[in-house]
């Protein structure tokens, strides 16, 4: 039952029915993929080459293969996993605290957009292996007794949190994807006319029958995983912030920051989502489905978002004055105009000033303006993880220690090779799944086309199922 | 069972409704998505599964506590920094998340057990385009009682695009 609300637009433009619905989405994965697609996995795979030839690299060599010191123990591998895990966020704001607001709009993007947070926190995650220089000593964050005895971890650290927030929200992330997947697959398995294609959505629809009693069960489970995939993923940038937050170094012992990192996660991962949606439904021709008033919404979280991040940043600048530390002030002053000032207006206008241009409803439904800017909010996310940590750590407490950091061509390339990596899953998952969430917009397009009802009595009668609901999960 | 099939939420949940109302016994209704308020017509209790994922919930953080105060307090203190060995306050963003972990995937897999999926399940599948575009309302019928005339006369005055009839499993 379709509920049109009186202040939005349609959700979904062009007329489409039911069968369109499914004819459009499915559409790639039962043909043979287009030459856009061809040409796009294979520039991803040959990056992702470069990240495969860097990492190793990294792990033959070591960590003398970064342009790390003593004084700069953290910079390009917790810059990238920062950043990675943050654009990794707006997946799950879109598909679970947008579920609980009853955004409808959400509807053709969360699975694209839960596909992007898997990927991102894979991506993330490689950061954390390789930057240990013994990857294949991962497992000691993990609280095993071990050769040593028995000893165990400090679970007063927030890097053991960290392993815990982010194993976490990388499988509930999968769950969570994976249920709202299985009716889409069971009608990918129902079209099916190749054994192959049969046989393996057969399999992965685990029997799916779309019976009322799924169903109900179904919108029970999708609420509840909305609503503990919300405060968990804002656990998890909050947890992601204590590693600084926690330690005493002026620049990183901010009381701010888990708010701060949790809005700039939304704000780079929104703008993540932008970039990609706005090639999707350009390449797939979703414009019915992702249309311009999607686009004027996301774009929307992305200024207040991106405000929220420069107020944090104007904030920091006065507590480091009021708090009359003279060595948490010089961290500031160094940050804005010490050796590293590029990267700190750079973060600063990319951050704060460029999203402001979304006051204007030109710049909210342009799509190609708004391509460019998710690029621009991109690269001022990342540099405001590497003024945080390299601006932090190049100048500490005692001068005879300052030291700069250059990356090395093999940090550049880990770094370019992860967008290989992230982009080669995001496109086999084009090829192989429904890349919007069919079952739910056939939910939000009117029941009449041919109006075989009067338009009053349609809008009456809407209203009255909406509120029937016994559970409204979606 | 006698199955209607329609081509719209709307009219699925009217002849619902109406079947309902004139004695029949409906047996489930398949959607390409859910009808709301569908799942209470039909008398559906509010599945317990919130019940079971409070109980995971709670699993798992007890589970975390017990945990982190058996390693850090009694199998192994350590003094770091000179912090305490019992600090509750740290142990919080662990329990939490454990017990998010806990829910999630307890929940899920109740939810797969009572509907009875899994992974390479053969789909008994009422009708193939139930996943694409069409409803269908499954009757339920008992020989030589039901009269099946006045039944299928119902299901075509809702708006059924057409009538079937098929063997329960």
């Amino acid at each position: 039952m379709s509920y049109e609300s009186p202040i939005r637009d349609q959700l979904v433009t062009g007329g489409k029915t039911y069968r369109d619905v499914t004819r459009d989405i499915t559409r790639p994965l039962e043909n043979a993929p287009s030459k856009g697609w061809w040409i796009g996995f294979s520039l991803s795979t040959l990056v992702l080459a470069l990240w495969i030839g860097a990492t190793t690299y990294t792990v033959v060599v070591g960590l003398g293969a970064w342009g790390l010191n003593k004084t700069v123990g953290w910079a390009f591998d917790i810059t990238n996993f920062v950043f990675w895990v943050g654009i990794g966020h707006a997946g799950t704001l879109i598909s679970a605290v947008l579920l609980l607001f009853r955004q409808k709009w959400r509807m053709s993007i969360n699975r694209s957009a839960e596909a992007m947070t898997i990927f991102a926190v894979i991506c993330a995650a490689s950061f954390i292996l390789s930057h240990m220089g013994r990857p294949w000593v991962a497992y000691w964050p993990i609280p095993l007794p071990n050769a040593f005895g028995t000893l165990w971890v400090n679970f007063n650290s927030p890097l053991v949190w960290d392993v815990f927030a982010i194993s976490t929200y990388f499988s509930v992330s999968l769950v969570f994807w994976y249920i709202g997947l299985i009716p889409d697959i069971a009608t990918v398995r129902d079209r099916a006319v190749t054994k192959a294609r049969k046989f393996w959505y057969g399999f992965f629809a685990m029997g799916w029958n779309g019976s009322a009693k799924t169903w109900h069960r179904y919108e029970v489970i999708s609420l509840i995983l909305a609503g503990i995939s919300t405060p968990l993923v804002l656990s998890v940038h909050s947890i992601v912030s204590m590693d600084f937050a926690t330690s005493l170094v002026p620049g990183w012992h901010t009381t701010i920051f888990p708010p701060y990192f949790v809005a700039g996660a939304i704000f780079s991962g929104f703008g993540m989502v932008l970039t990609l949606l706005v090639i999707a439904r350009e390449v797939m021709n979703y414009k019915d489905y992702i249309t311009e008033a999607h686009l004027d919404a996301m774009t929307k979280v992305v200024m207040v978002t991106g405000t929220m991040v420069g107020m944090a940043y104007i904030t920091e600048f006065f507590v480091a004055a009021y708090s009359g530390v003279e060595y948490e002030q010089y961290a500031f002053l160094n940050r804005a105009f010490g050796p590293y000032w590029w990267a700190y207006w750079t973060m600063m206008s990319c951050n704060l000033l460029a999203p402001q241009v979304f006051w204007f409803k030109w710049a909210r439904t342009t799509p190609w303006f708004i391509f460019i800017m998710s690029i621009i909010v991109n690269i001022g996310m990342w540099f405001e993880r590497f003024v945080i940590i390299v601006t932090s750590l190049h100048r500490d407490f005692l001068p005879s220690a300052w030291a700069m950091y250059t990356p090395t061509i093999t940090e550049v390339s880990i770094l370019i090779g992860s967008f290989g990596l992230f982009f080669f899953l995001y496109f086999l998952f084009c090829k192989f799944l429904p890349t919007i969430n069919m079952a739910e917009v056939k939910s939000i397009i009117p029941t009449h086309h041919e109006g075989d009802h009067g338009h009053d009595s349609h809008h009456n009668h809407s209203h009255e199922t909406a509120e029937k609901g016994a559970i409204h999960g979606n | 069972m006698i199955l209607g099939v329609y081509d719209n939420p709307d009219k699925t949940y009217a002849a619902t409704k109406k079947l309902l109302n004139s004695g029949y016994s409906v047996e489930d209704v398949y959607s390409p998505f859910a009808i709301h308020g569908i799942d209470r017509l039909m008398g559906i209790k509010r599945s317990k599964l919130s019940v079971a994922a409070f109980l995971f919930a709670m699993t798992g953080l007890s589970l975390a506590v017990t945990f982190q105060v058996y390693v850090s307090y009694f199998d192994w203190p350590m003094i770091i920094g000179g912090k305490p060995n019992l600090h509750i306050p740290t142990y919080i963003p662990i329990t939490f998340e454990l017990s998010i972990l806990f829910t999630a995937f307890g929940m899920v897999t109740c939810f797969f057990i009572v509907n009875r999926m899994f992974w390479g399940k053969n789909a008994d599948i009422i009708d193939i385009r139930v996943t694409d575009d069409l409803f269908v309302v499954a009757v339920n019928v008992q020989q030589n009682k039901t009269d099946i005339q006045a039944l299928n006369q119902l299901l075509i005055d809702n708006g059924a695009l057409e009538v079937r009839e098929r063997t329960k499993e």
